[in-house]
C-alpha cells in the first residue's frame, strides 16, 4: 500500500463507530434479501411447477411488502451513517489542513500558490468524502456480504455454491493487477490538474498584460493545447478505470451463466429441485453485486489518493517552532536592539550579515537602502515571521525569540509594501485591527489616515464591498487603509514599509502629516525610499547588502558625505531640475 | 470575512443552450448512446432468457421430455458478450465525446473572455475565471453523461422491453409500467424540485469556501498581525460546514432515491407475480413465462436507475452554465470597426476634447482634454492620484471607450484601427506589469515571441536586469514563481522594460514607471527608461516630479481631467501656478 493511502487509512480510526454501525445496516439489508429471494423462489416455484392456484401461493408473497419496507429503510439509514462519518472527517481535516497552512506562516505561503492551496482546502478535502462515505464501507461489504450469500446457497445447491467459491478470487486479484498501473495514472492525473489549474490562473490574472502584447490570443492556443492534453491523460487514466470494470463484468457474468448451465442441466436431469435452482439463480447475481459496486467506488478511492497527496505533503510540513513563552510586561514605548543578526531565507543568500543597532523608546527608525538591502527582512524578523538565524533582537532587554508570535504581535501594527484587502466591507477591513471598534473609531482611524476621503467616495462608503468580488481599490488607497488599521490598532510599535509608496504629493504630505500623528509616544519601523519622508525619522539606518553601512541622525548622515548623502544628492537634484 | 455567495438564477433556457454548445460533437454523441441502448438490451435479454430457460429444463425434466437447449444458450452467450462489450465500448466513447466537448468549451469560454479584457472584468478576480473555465465547465458533462444518455436510453430502451413484455401479457406490463413511470419520471421530478436549491448551494458554498481560503492565506501576515487567525480559520470553518450541509442534504436525496427504486423495483415485481398466478393457472400463460417475466420487470429497472440522480444534478449543471454564460454574454468595452483601416506609419497623436467616463452618470474622469505628441515628442503628464491620467492610457490602449471628442493617430480616428493592430504601435511599462509563472525566457517572448536569444540578452542588458538573470540558478530558464515571487518590485519593472524594448513600438507609455520603488531603484530604473525612449514617442505619466529630469520635453499638468497648464519645466516653474504648488509639496 501506498503511504497516501497508509495515511488516509490511518485517519480512519477516528469514525470506526460510524463506519461499523454502517456496515451492520448494510448485512441486515442482505439478509433481508436473502429471504426476500427465498420467498420469491417458493412462489415462483409453487405457480410454475405445482400450477397451485393464487391462494395457495399468497402466505409466500404477503411477507413480501413488509421485507421491501424495512430495506427501504435500511438503505436510506446506512447511506446517512457512512455520509456523516465521511463528513465529520471532511470537517477535521480541513480545519486540520487549514492550521497547519496558518501556521507555516507568510513567509512560506509567498512562494506557494495561493490558489492552489485554496483548492485543495475546498476540493481537495471533498474528494476524501468518497473514500470513508463510499469506498471503506463498500469494501468491507464486498467481504461480508457474499459469505453471508454463501452460507444461504451451499445448503440449498452445494455445486452452485462451489462455483461461487471458485470464481470470486479471480475478480480481486484482476482488480488489483489493473488497479496497480490505475494508480500511478491517477496520482499523475492529479498533479496534472493541478498545473492546468495554475496555468489558468495565471493566465486570467495576467491577462491585461498579454492583451497590451497582443498576446491574448496567442493564449487561446495554449488554453487548447493545455485542455487537450488534460483530456488525452483523463482519457488514459479512464480506459484503465474501464478496464478493470469490465473485467470484473467479465468475470461476474461467465460465473452466473456457468451457475445458470449446471443448473438447467440437473434440472433436466432431475437431479434437482426448481425451487432450489432458482433461489439460487436469484442469488447468484446478488453475490457479485457487492464487488462490482465496489468498482464503481473504486474511481472514488483513486480519487481520494490522488487529492490526498497534496494534502499529506502539506500536514507532514514542519511547523516552524513556535515559542510558547509568555510576553514580558512591556513598559511602552518599547526599546529595540538588534545584536549581529544574521538572516538567510535559503542557505548560502545571506539576506541580513551581523545587524546590529538600538532604537531608543518612542522613537523614528528610518531604514533605508535599496532594494534587496535587507529591510524588509528586518521587518520580517521584528514581526517573527522568521526568527534570526545568529544574534537576537532584544525588545526591552528581553529576547523577542522567546515570546509567543500572537502575543508578541498584540503589541505591533504594520503597514505592509503590499497590503491585502479582504473579501468585505470597508468597515470590517478596517475594524480587522479591534474586532470590538465602534463606527466612530473606525471612522477616525480612517480620518487620521486620509482615508476617509475616498471611502466616502465609495459607493457604500463604509458599507462598499472590497477584496475579491468587490470594488477594486489603487496601492495608494489600500495602503491607506492599511494606515487606518495601524491607528485603530493603537500599538506601541509600529511597522511602515513603504508607507507612502504609492500616494501622489499632496496626499502623501497630509499621510506624512498622519504618520507623525501616529509616531508621537511610540517607537516606529519606518523602510523609507523617499528622502522626503525622512524628516520624521530620528534616526537612519542605512543598508547596503544585508549589513548596516551608516547609521546616524539624518542632518549628521549628509555631513558625513557617505552612500546617504549621495542618494540625497542626487534625490534632491531630481526634484530641482 | 465571509464572501458573499454569487447570486444566479438558473433558467432552463440555458440548458438547451448548453446543449446546442454540443453541436461539433453529435456524431460521437449519438454514438455513445446507441452503444448505451444495446448494451441495457442485451442485460435484459440475458436475464430474462436465463430465468426461462432454467424453467424450461425443470419442467422438461419433471416431464422426463427432450428440449432444444442450443437455442437459448446461444441467445444467453450473445447476450453476455453484447453486454460486457457494450459496457466498455460504451463508457469509451461517452466519455471521449465528453471530454472533447469540455476541451473545446474551455477554449471557447476563453476565446470570450479574452475580448472583455481588461474592462468588463474589472469585477471579476482571477481566481474567479480560472474557476469558472475549469471547475464550472467540469460540470457541464454532466448535461450529456447524466441526463441526455441515461433518459435518451430510458425512453428508446423502454418503449422495446414494455412492447416485447405486452406479447406475454398486457396486464403486467400495465402494472410494470406505472411502477416504471413512477421511478423514472416521478422520483426524478420530486427529487429534482428537492435537489435544485442545495445543487446550487454546493456550487456556490464550494466557491465561497475556496475564495476565503485563498484570501485568508494571502492576507495570512495581516491576520497574524491583527490577531485574527483563528478568526479566519473559523470563518473558513463555517463555510466547510455550510458545504458539507449542502452535500447531506444531496446525499440525502441520493439515499431516498436509491431506497425508493430498490422498492418501486421491487413492488413492481410483486404485483408481476400476482397478476400472473391466475394467468399461469388458467394456462394464459407458460409456466417458463412466469419465471422469465419475475426476472425481466425486475431488470427492466436497470433503465431507470441513473435517472434520479440525473435530475437531481440539474441544480448543479444549470448554475455553472449560468456563471458561464454571465460571462459570456457581457458586451465587450471596445468594438472593432468592420472595415479597419491600416494604422498609419505616422504617429502623431492628437487628442481633441476627449471626454471619458467608466460609467453611466458617473463623474467625467476625462472631461474635454487636448493633448498634442508629434511623433518622436516626448511629453508628461503629471497631476494628483485621480486626475485622470491612468485613464488616458486605458483610452489609448482601446482598453476602455471614450465617450466624446477626437483622438486621432496619424491624422484618422483612433476608432477606425483594429484595436489590436493599433495596441501593436504602443508599449506600455505601467507599475502593474504582470510576471507570469513561467521561465524568465517565457516571460520576455511575450513580447515577441520571434525574438532571438542576442535580442533578449540585449533587451536585458539594456534594462540592467540581464545580470541578475544570470546569477540566477538556471538563467534564463528560471521558473519564477507565482506572480513573478522572485523578483522585487524593481527588477519586475525592469522585465516589463526588457518586455518594452523587445516589443519595439513607435510610441511609449511610461504609468507611473517608478510608482513604488525605493529612490535609489527608482533612479536607476529611470535610466534604463532613458534609454527605451531613445527614438520613439514618449507619454510620461506620473505624479513624481523627481523623473521629470530624465524627460526632456513638455509637461502637461492635469486636474479634474483637464489640461490646466502646459510648456516646459522651467515655464511652468515661471507660472506659479499648479505645477509650482505640487513641487513645492514635495520640496517640503
Amino acid at each position: 500500500m501506498n503511504p497516501v493511502e497508509a495515511w488516509l487509512k490511518a485517519q480512519q480510526s477516528r469514525i470506526r463507530g460510524p463506519l461499523n454501525l454502517a456496515l451492520v445496516l448494510g448485512l441486515a439489508n442482505g439478509s433481508l434479501l436473502i429471504l426476500q429471494a427465498w420467498l420469491l423462489a417458493q412462489a415462483i416455484y409453487l405457480t410454475a411447477i405445482k400450477q397451485h392456484a393464487l391462494s395457495a401461493v399468497l402466505p409466500w408473497l404477503f411477507p413480501l411488502p413488509p421485507i421491501f419496507v424495512l430495506r427501504f429503510l435500511l438503505v436510506q439509514a446506512s447511506e446517512r451513517v457512512a455520509f456523516d462519518a465521511g463528513a465529520q472527517m471532511q470537517s477535521e481535516l480541513r480545519a486540520e489542513l487549514y492550521g497547519r497552512l496558518q501556521a507555516l506562516g507568510p513567509l512560506w505561503l509567498a512562494s506557494r500558490a495561493s490558489g492552489d492551496l485554496a483548492n485543495r482546502v475546498a476540493t481537495g478535502i471533498e474528494a476524501l468524502q468518497g473514500y470513508y462515505a463510499r469506498w471503506l464501507p463498500n469494501r468491507a461489504l464486498s467481504a461480508l456480504l457474499p459469505i453471508a450469500i454463501l452460507v444461504a446457497v451451499f445448503p440449498a445447491d452445494w455445486v452452485s455454491g462451489l462455483v461461487l467459491v471458485l470464481t470470486a478470487p479471480f475478480i480481486p486479484v484482476f482488480m488489483i493487477l489493473v488497479g496497480k498501473g490505475a494508480e500511478e495514472l491517477n496520482q499523475r492525473q492529479w498533479r496534472k490538474l493541478a498545473r492546468m489549474s495554475a496555468r489558468f490562473l495565471d493566465s486570467l490574472q495576467g491577462i491585461t498584460t498579454l492583451k497590451l502584447f497582443n498576446a491574448s490570443r496567442r493564449e487561446a492556443r495554449v488554453v487548447a493545447e493545455i485542455s487537450e492534453a488534460y483530456r488525452d491523460s483523463t482519457m488514459k487514466v479512464l480506459r484503465v478505470a474501464f478496464l478493470s470494470s469490465v473485467i470484473l463484468e467479465f468475470l461476474s457474468t461467465v460465473s452466473i451463466a456457468v451457475v445458470a448451465v449446471l443448473i438447467g442441466f440437473r434440472l433436466l436431469w432431475g437431479d434437482m429441485t426448481f425451487l432450489a435452482g432458482f433461489f439460487v439463480l436469484l442469488l447468484a447475481p446478488e453475490y457479485y453485486l457487492p464487488l462490482r459496486s465496489l468498482g464503481a467506488h473504486y474511481h472514488a478511492r483513486m480519487e481520494a489518493i490522488g487529492a490526498a497527496e497534496g494534502l499529506v505533503e502539506i500536514l507532514q510540513q514542519p511547523v516552524p517552532e513556535q515559542p510558547r513563552g509568555d510576553v514580558p510586561v512591556l513598559d511602552a514605548p518599547l526599546g529595540i536592539a538588534f545584536r549581529g543578526v544574521d538572516f538567510a531565507y535559503e542557505a548560502g543568500r545571506p539576506a541580513l550579515t551581523g545587524v546590529t543597532f538600538n532604537v531608543e523608546p518612542g522613537r523614528v527608525t528610518a531604514l533605508v537602502g535599496a532594494s534587496g538591502a535587507g529591510k524588509s527582512t528586518v521587518l520580517n524578523l521584528l514581526l517573527g515571521f522568521a526568527a534570526p538565524q545568529r544574534g537576537s533582537i532584544l525588545v526591552n532587554g528581553h529576547d523577542l525569540s522567546g515570546f509567543d508570535n500572537a502575543a508578541w504581535l498584540a503589541r505591533v501594527a504594520w503597514v505592509p509594501q503590499r497590503p491585502h484587502v479582504f473579501a468585505g466591507s470597508v468597515l470590517e477591513n478596517i475594524r480587522l485591527a479591534r474586532p470590538g471598534a465602534a463606527l466612530e473609531e473606525v471612522e477616525a482611524a480612517a480620518r487620521a489616515a486620509r482615508a476617509h476621503e475616498f471611502i466616502i467616495d465609495l459607493p457604500q462608503d463604509y458599507d462598499t464591498r472590497v477584496g475579491e468580488g468587490g470594488v477594486g481599490l489603487s496601492g495608494g488607497q489600500m495602503q491607506r487603509l492599511a494606515l487606518a488599521r495601524a491607528f485603530l490598532k493603537d500599538a506601541p510599535l509600529v511597522l511602515l514599509d513603504e508607507a507612502t509608496a504609492h500616494l501622489d504629493g499632496q496626499t502623501q504630505a497630509a499621510v506624512m502629516e498622519a504618520m507623525g500623528e501616529l509616531a508621537s509616544g511610540r517607537t516606529v519601523f519606518m523602510v523609507a525610499h523617499r528622502l522626503s519622508t525622512l524628516s520624521l525619522a530620528h534616526q537612519v539606518v542605512v543598508l547596503e547588502g544585508g549589513r548596516v553601512a551608516e547609521i546616524g541622525a539624518r542632518a549628521e548622515l549628509l555631513m558625513r558625505g557617505g552612500i546617504f548623502a549621495r542618494l540625497a544628492r542626487a534625490h534632491e537634484a531630481g526634484v530641482t531640475t | 470575512m465571509k464572501p458573499r455567495a454569487p447570486v444566479a438564477s438558473p433558467k432552463t433556457a440555458d440548458f438547451w443552450r448548453v446543449v446546442r454548445l454540443f453541436g461539433p460533437y453529435k456524431s460521437w454523441m449519438t454514438g455513445g448512446a446507441v452503444i448505451a441502448l444495446a448494451t441495457l438490451l442485451a442485460n435484459v435479454g440475458l436475464m430474462a432468457v436465463s430465468g426461462w430457460f432454467i424453467a424450461s429444463m425443470a419442467l422438461a425434466g419433471l416431464a422426463g421430455a427432450a428440449m432444444n437447449y442450443f437455442t437459448p444458450a446461444a441467445l444467453i452467450r450473445f447476450f453476455a458478450i453484447v453486454r460486457t462489450g457494450g459496457r466498455y465500448l460504451e463508457r469509451l466513447v461517452t466519455h471521449e465525446a465528453t471530454l472533447r466537448l469540455l476541451a473545446s468549451l474551455r477554449v471557447w469560454f476563453y476565446e470570450h473572455i479574452e475580448p472583455l479584457a481588461p474592462a468588463r472584468l474589472m469585477q471579476y478576480r482571477g481566481v474567479d475565471l480560472a474557476s469558472r473555465i475549469q471547475v464550472d465547465i467540469d460540470t457541464l458533462d454532466h448535461v450529456y453523461l447524466r441526463l441526455l444518455v441515461p433518459f435518451g436510453v430510458a425512453i428508446l430502451g423502454l418503449g422495446v422491453m414494455l412492447a416485447v413484455m405486452a406479447t406475454f401479457s398486457v396486464r403486467v406490463t400495465v402494472s410494470t409500467g406505472i411502477f416504471l413511470l413512477l421511478g423514472g419520471v416521478a422520483l426524478p421530478l420530486y427529487l429534482q424540485r428537492r435537489g435544485s436549491r442545495p445543487g446550487q448551494r454546493l456550487v456556490e458554498s464550494r466557491a465561497a469556501l475556496r475564495t476565503a481560503a485563498a484570501d485568508g492565506l494571502q492576507g495570512l501576515a495581516e491576520l497574524r498581525v491583527y490577531g485574527a487567525v483563528e478568526g479566519q480559520a473559523q470563518i473558513v470553518g463555517e463555510l466547510s460546514n455550510e458545504h458539507i450541509q449542502a452535500q447531506r442534504e444531496l446525499s440525502r436525496l441520493t439515499g431516498l432515491s436509491q431506497a425508493s427504486l430498490g422498492l418501486l423495483a421491487n413492488l413492481a415485481l410483486w404485483c408481476a407475480v400476482i397478476l400472473s398466478v391466475p394467468l399461469v393457472k388458467a394456462r394464459a400463460l407458460g409456466p417458463p413465462d412466469l419465471a422469465m417475466l419475475a426476472l425481466f420487470v425486475l431488470a427492466s429497472f436497470e433503465a431507470v436507475l441513473p435517472l434520479p440522480q440525473a435530475l437531481q444534478n440539474l441544480g448543479e449543471v444549470l448554475a455553472a452554465a449560468r456563471r458561464l454564460f454571465d460571462i459570456v454574454d457581457t458586451l465587450p468595452a471596445v468594438t472593432s470597426p468592420a472595415q479597419p483601416c491600416p494604422v498609419p506609419d505616422e504617429t502623431r497623436l492628437q487628442i481633441r476634447g476627449l471626454k471619458f467616463r467608466y460609467a453611466e452618470g458617473s463623474r467625467w474622469v476625462l472631461d474635454g482634454l487636448d493633448l498634442d505628441l508629434p511623433a518622436g515628442a516626448r511629453l508628461a503628464v503629471v497631476g494628483h492620484t485621480g486626475a485622470g491620467k491612468s485613464s488616458l492610457v486605458q483610452v489609448l490602449v482601446r482598453f476602455w471607450e471614450y465617450q466624446e471628442g477626437d483622438v486621432r493617430l496619424g491624422g484618422r480616428d483612433l476608432r477606425m484601427f483594429q484595436p489590436e493592430e493599433l495596441r501593436r504601435l504602443i508599449a506600455v511599462v505601467s507599475q502593474d506589469a504582470y510576471i507570469f509563472n513561467a521561465t524568465v525566457r517565457e516571460n520576455l517572448l511575450l513580447a515577441r515571441p520571434e525574438a532571438a536569444e542576442e535580442e533578449l540578452v540585449e533587451a536585458c542588458k539594456t534594462a540592467q536586469i540581464h545580470d541578475f538573470i544570470v546569477s540566477l540558478p538556471q538563467g534564463y530558464d528560471t521558473e519564477l514563481g507565482e506572480a513573478g515571487t522572485l523578483f522585487s518590485g524593481g527588477q519586475a519593472r525592469r522585465i516589463a522594460i526588457a518586455r518594452a524594448l523587445l516589443k519595439n513600438a513607435p510610441i511609449l507609455v511610461l504609468d507611473e514607471p517608478t510608482e513604488g520603488l525605493d529612490g535609489p531603484t527608482a533612479r536607476d530604473l529611470l535610466e534604463a527608461i532613458g534609454k527605451l525612449m531613445e527614438g520613439r514617442s514618449v507619454l510620461f505619466i506620473t505624479h513624481h516630479l523627481e523623473a521629470l529630469s530624465h524627460l526632456m520635453g513638455e509637461v502637461a499638468v492635469l486636474e479634474n481631467g483637464l489640461v490646466v497648464e502646459h510648456g516646459t519645466v522651467a515655464e511652468l516653474m515661471q507660472l506659479n501656478g499648479a505645477f509650482r504648488r505640487m513641487r513645492d509639496a514635495l520640496l517640503d
